[in-house]
This record gives structure tokens, sequence and C-alpha cells, in this order.
């Protein structure tokens, strides 16, 4: 180590001037590189927690101030109400069929989108001539513009019109238009829900076969062949050795698209506006109805808040479980 | 023939100019030099007749070229407005001018909307005052919050020539219109009224009801009245109808789909807008010629009354124009005709002295003509009781035609009653308590 060299123009430093070496100054405790480590590893992550904070928890807070309160859109002062908003929505019979038809809708298309996205995935992954442009096309309804996709369903569902029916009683599967024997996709509580389900359906499972494709090219070749070689059928291949390899790739992709669907407003208020009778009301259709057409704010924010309940589980143990495999 | 002296001539001739100028200054009424030089900026809807839009854009341009005012007109879906104005009212901050339609929202922003009672005061007095019915969408209190613009008459379409083919009188009672529909339904032209969440199922069934004898609330909105032997008798009938006259695909129907249902040649009759007149017009002529339109059915106590679509225009409080904004919507109000004109009969006036026949396009239209006797029928959603926020919460959460869907569908009349009165008891109790 050097001496030091200290003291301004003209000054002759006292420790050259005796010919001793200077005494080592200890670094003040925030140069330490412990602590310039941290600073530089949260001033990276401040954006981010900027981001988080201001875009998704000062919504998420104003929203509960919302439904803790008597607000209105055209009041500008809210008394606080306590859990009325949440009482009032338990106590109303649309809320509680929009809370049925939204554990329905979630878990029925959460369930086909697995099964139609890993065929889907596995298909994708063989090689045959084309691939890349059907590989294009299969990603297609997740790009159109759900507004664009949604009303193309509506006109091939229309009870007059309806495309579907069409090539169906070409078929001579359904009775001819008019009678009890032609589907009305939209007009019949099973089918109505069912339809809003496929659409929303149809529009993400490629995101699915997506994501699975993209966590089994992570898969090494050698790992899946010493599994062949080892006597695994395919089923146990799957179990035992692809999806422990790509669960984390699968845990966000399941939580991304379980967050899609239960807040998945456009379909529904597209296609059939929560009718008939309620059948495909779901808690966004029924939240956006009553706190923005109908301006009672505090009340639809306390059904959009009881979406948090059903999701906060599913992200805690997602989470956990991917916690638990990165360490 | 008696002699006019030189005297009594010029008298008279004299009175004539001066009356005339008189009349010509009122009409080149000149808004006030303040506005020149600024900015007014409205909002309004996508209107279903895209030419009315484009010359209401023309009309508010040129408007503003002659009072020196930079005019912005935003167009958005009558749908979206709601929201929107959530947002620029959060914000303080938006459009001068805003426009109500289909959710009439007078009731939430009123304390946040500029009194507009002096505009009303004016086009009443040279109109010779606003239809009764006029003050549910735009006053509150007493005060006029938001000016009437037109509102959207919601008639009976019928096929004449099947009703002929059948010896069926014209469906001017809501019974005539069953007995239609039980008899055209096995000949392949039943009858459809949406079963829906949608606009027209509100305005089709309170229609049905109103005409029943039953009410929404009293007139002063607070207390519910639909717990009737009126509204039973409305749902018995409305099921009855489904059964005899109607097919299932009316339980998933849009706005427009009654419009389709009537072009296609199918519909022997439809509750719907001229916009079903019009769309029929333009698509399928051989339909259209057979087609008739009468303002209302008459329900069992000989009551018609029809259920409109209101349109009102307000100014925020916090608007930069307000005086532009005053002037722009009592301009309006004097221009109803070129209105109705562009609308193709579609906007029908607020004001009565508007209403002198032959009135534009319905008034020469031999079967649009009794429209023009409309007014005198036709409420809103609330009836009799003004459009208060539960009234419009009822109207969005789409209780009234989930009552008639219900009975429709088999379920029973009381047990039906009983669900939907607990439904709008509990929006009204939760609008009281705030």
């Amino acid at each position: 180590m050097g001496e030091v060299s200290a003291g301004g123009k003209g000054e002759r430093p006292a420790a050259l001037a005796i010919g001793v070496p200077a005494a080592r100054v200890a670094p003040r405790w925030w140069r330490s590189i412990a602590v310039r480590r941290f600073v530089f590893g949260y001033s990276l992550l401040t954006p981010a927690v900027l981001y988080v904070g201001l875009l998704v928890g000062v919504p998420f807070l104003f929203s509960l101030y919302l439904a803790l309160s008597d607000a209105s859109v055209g009041a500008p002062i809210a008394r606080f109400v306590g859990i009325d908003n949440l009482l009032a929505a338990v106590e109303s019979s649309s809320f509680r069929v929009a809370l049925r038809n939204s554990l329905v809708f979630t878990l029925g298309a959460g369930i086909a989108k697995s099964i139609l996205g890993t065929t889907l995935a596995f298909l994708l992954m063989q090689r045959f001539r084309g691939r890349k442009v059907v590989r294009a096309l299969i990603v297609m309804p997740f790009t159109i513009p759900i507004a664009v996709s949604a009303l193309g369903w509506k006109w091939m569902l229309d009870s007059q019109f309806s495309v579907i029916n069409w090539a169906l009683g070409r078929l001579h599967l359904i009775g001819a238009y008019g009678t009890d024997g032609w589907p009305v996709w939209l007009g019949q509580p099973a089918l109505a829900l069912a339809s809003v389900m496929f659409v929303n359906v149809w529009r993400s499972f490629p995101f699915g076969a997506i994501v699975l494709m993209a966590g089994l090219t992570s898969v090494p070749p050698e790992v899946i062949d010493a599994a062949k070689v080892d006597g695994a059928n395919f089923l146990q291949r799957l179990r035992q050795v692809i999806v422990p390899m790509i669960a984390p790739i699968l845990l966000v992709g399941g939580l991304f698209d379980t967050v899609f669907t239960l807040s998945d407003i456009s379909i529904v208020y597209l296609l059939t506006n929560g009718g008939p009778n309620g059948a495909t009301e779901i808690l966004p259709t029924l939240a956006y109805r009553v706190g923005i057409q109908a301006g009672a704010l505090g009340r639809g924010a306390a059904i959009s808040l009881f979406l948090f309940p059903l999701l906060l589980p599913a992200m805690v143990l997602l989470l956990r479980n991917l916690r638990r495999r990165e360490w | 023939m008696a002699k006019v002296t030189r005297r009594e001539f010029m008298r008279f001739s004299g009175t004539v100019v001066a009356g005339a100028s008189l009349a010509t200054m009122l009409d080149a009424r000149q808004a006030p030099a303040q506005i020149r030089g600024t900015t007014l900026r409205m909002l309004k809807w996508s209107h279903f007749v895209p030419a009315y839009d484009q010359w209401f854009d023309k009309f508010a341009q040129e408007w503003g070229e002659k009072n020196g005012v930079r005019v912005l007109v935003d167009h958005i879906p009558h749908l979206e407005l709601p929201a929107r104005y959530a947002a620029e009212f959060a914000a303080g901050a938006g459009h001068d001018l805003i426009y109500f339609v289909g959710q009439i929202l007078t009731g939430h922003y009123y304390r946040n909307l500029v009194d507009m009672t002096d505009v009303a005061g004016r086009l009443a007095k040279k109109y010779g005052g606003w239809m009764p019915s006029a003050t549910s969408a735009a006053q509150v209190g007493g005060t006029w919050y938001g000016i009437p613009d037109f509102f959207i008459a919601i008639p009976i379409l019928w096929r004449k020539d099947l009703f002929d083919q059948h010896g069926l009188a014209a469906p001017d009672t809501w019974e005539k219109f069953r007995t239609a529909a039980r008899t055209l339904k096995p000949t392949g032209h039943p009858t459809g009224i949406q079963f829906s969440h949608c606009n027209d199922a509100n305005h089709n069934w309170r229609a049905v009801l109103y005409c029943f004898g039953a009410r929404e609330t009293d007139p002063s909105g607070r207390e519910v009245l639909l717990d009737s032997k009126e509204t039973r008798e409305a749902l018995r009938f409305a099921k009855a109808l489904y059964e005899e006259g109607m097919t299932p695909e009316v339980f998933s129907w849009d706005d427009a789909a009654d419009n389709r249902y009537l072009a296609s040649g199918v519909a022997c009759c439809i509750h719907d807008a001229i916009s079903a007149y019009r769309t029929t017009e333009d698509t399928n002529p051989e339909v259209f010629r057979n087609t008739f339109v009468l303002p209302e059915a008459a329900g069992p106590g000989g009551e018609r009354r029809n259920v409109g679509e209101p349109n009102v225009w307000a100014i925020w409080k916090f608007s930069k124009n307000v005086a532009a904004a005053k002037e722009f919507v009592e301009y309006v109000g004097d221009h109803q005709k070129e209105a109705m004109t562009a609308s193709r009969g579609y906007n029908l006036p607020f004001l009565l002295g508007q209403y002198q026949k032959p009135m534009p396009v319905i008034g020469t239209d031999p079967k649009l003509h009794t429209l023009q006797d409309i007014g005198k029928i036709t409420s809103f959603f609330g009836y009799p009781g003004p459009m208060t926020p539960p009234a419009q919460e009822v109207l969005t959460s789409f209780i009234i035609p989930d009552m008639f869907t219900r009975v429709a569908r088999g379920q029973d009349i009381e047990a039906t009653v009983g669900w939907g009165m607990g439904e709008i008891r509990r929006i009204y109790s939760k609008h009281q308590a705030g």
C-alpha cells in the first residue's frame, strides 16, 4: 500500500516530512463492501418495488378503502361502513350465483386448458413438415384482440345465423331452426356457461401450450433417453421426470392463467352480458355493473375483492411450492 | 271588399316588418362575446344511425365557426360512458359537456353538475314547455342538472301481410299481440322479445309491466310498488306469450337480434326502436313494404305506456367552458327538426312545441305518422318515479328482465316476485342508508 498523500498545494504532508509511513485510515462503514453491495442490490430492486407498489399496491389499498366505505361515483366524500358492503354482497342471490359461476368458470376452463395445452405442446414438439407454420397459426387466438374474437364467436353462436348450427344441421345432428332440437348456445343456461368457457379455453390454451413447450425444450434429451432405457413409459416419464423438472415453469404459467381466467370480464361481457337470468354472471361482470354502471363504487369494490381470498391461497401455495423447488 | 286606408296599410305593414325583424333577431341570437376564442370539448355516444353522428359533428363545427369557438366532439359506445364519467369525475377534468344515455346518471352526479335551469326555462318558453316525463331524467329536487336532448321510442313493428293472411287485427293491444303470435308461430312466424341482459329487455318488459298497470315506484321514487297484482298479471301474460308465440332463442338475444329477426322475414311482430324498421328498409325491401308501426299496445285496462330511452346533456362543474356549453345545448334544442331528419326519425323531441304536425320524417311517412303522438304515452324507467340512483341500479342489474325470464322458464310467479322484490328492496335500502 502506498503512502498517504494529503495536504493542500504548497503544504508538505507531515508523514512525508518525517519519512514515516502514513497510518491506515479505516474505511467509513457506509463504504464497506457489505453495505455497498446492499445499497447496490436494493437500488436495482427499487424500480420493481416502486412499480409494484404504485401500480398494484396503491390500487389494491384504494379498492380496500372503497369496499369499506359507501363511496359512489358522484360523491367525493365517503363514510366508513365497515364490512356492510361485504355483507350486502353475500346477502344478494345474484352475487352467490356469480361466485358459483366464477368458480365453475375458472376451474372448468383451467382443467380444459391443462389437457388441451399439454396435448398441443407434445404434438408441436414432434417433427413434421410445416411445424413452424402450425406453431405460428396455433397462437393466433391468443394474439387476436379479444373484442374481435369474441364478436366473431358471438356470430358463430348466434341463435338464428349460427354457422355451427348450420353445419350440425347439415350433418343431421340437431333439429331444424325454430324447434326444440335447435341449440341456442347463448340462451340456454348450461349451454351459455359452457359457451363462454369454451371461448376462454379456445383463446388461452395456446398460451399454456407455449409455456409447456418452453419448459419441455429445457429438459435435456439425455435425461429422457436415460428414463427410456430404464423402461419408463410415456406417462411415467411425464410424471416422474418431465413434470418435476419443468415444475417452476408450469406453476408460474398456472398462476398466470388462474388470475387471468378469474378476472376475465371481456368474454362474458361481450357474449352474454351475464345473461340469461344470471347464468353466466361472474364476479368481474357483476362488480362492473354494480360499481361503475350503477355507480355504487363501494359495493362494486366489495364484490371484486371477493376475488382476492379466492386467489390468495392459490398464489401462496404455488409460490411456496416454487420456492421449495428453487432452494 | 273593405277599403284599406293608407294609414291602416302603413300601421299594418309596420307591425309586420317590426315583428319579422324581432323574430329574425331572436332567431339569429348571438352567443355572448366571452365564449369567442375558447374551446368546447364534448363527449357523446356513437349514435345507432351513423349518418346522424356525421350530421351532428358538422352541425357542431358550424356552430363553433359561427361563434368563434373551437369545438371538439368525441364519440364512444354508450355502454362505455359510465366508466368514462367515473374517471373524469375522479380526475376532476375532462369534457366540458357530457351526455347521458342508457344509464342516466343525473341523480348520481348532480352535486357536481352545473345548474341548467336557465337553459331549460328558455327552451320551455320558446317551445311551449317540456313533456312531463322530461324532468325524470334531468331534474333533481326541482333543479335542472341536465337538458333532455331527445328520446328513442320503442314501438311495435308488425307484418301487415302476415296478419292479413290470417284475418288478424293490428296488435294495438297486448292481447291481440299474443293472439297474433299464437296464430303465426305455427306458420313459421313467431314473435320475439328479449329475455336476456340487454337494454331492449329492460325497455320492453317495463312497457308490458306499465301497460298492465304495474308501477315501479311511487311518484317520489322512494317506495317500490312492484309487489302488486298487476305485476303478477304481466308476468303471467309474458309466460303465455313466450310459450305460445316465441322460440327459446329469445333468451340469447342482444339489442340487435330482434332487428335481424324482423329483417330476415321470420318475425310476425316485435317491440323495438325504429332502428329495426330502418334495418329492414335497407336490407329487405319486400318485408319492409309490409312492416307497419304502432306506438304501443294497450294493456287489459286500456293503458298504453311506452318506455323510451332518454338522452340528456349535462355540464361538469369543473368544466372550463360552462358558458359555451350552455349556449351550445340551447342551440341544439333550437334545431331538433334538423336532428330528427338526420336521424331518420329516430330522435324524438322532449319539447311540446316540437310536436307540431307534420313532424320531420315520421310525419311524412304514412307508416310512422302515428309516432307523432308517442310523446303523450312515453315514460322512463322507475315510472312514475324519477330515474334515481337505486332505479338506475335496478335497471343495470336486469332484475325486471330476469323476473320475466324466470317465469317464462317455468318458475313460480310468487317465488319470482319474492326474489325480485328481495333484490330490489335490498338495492333501495342500501341507497337510502347511504
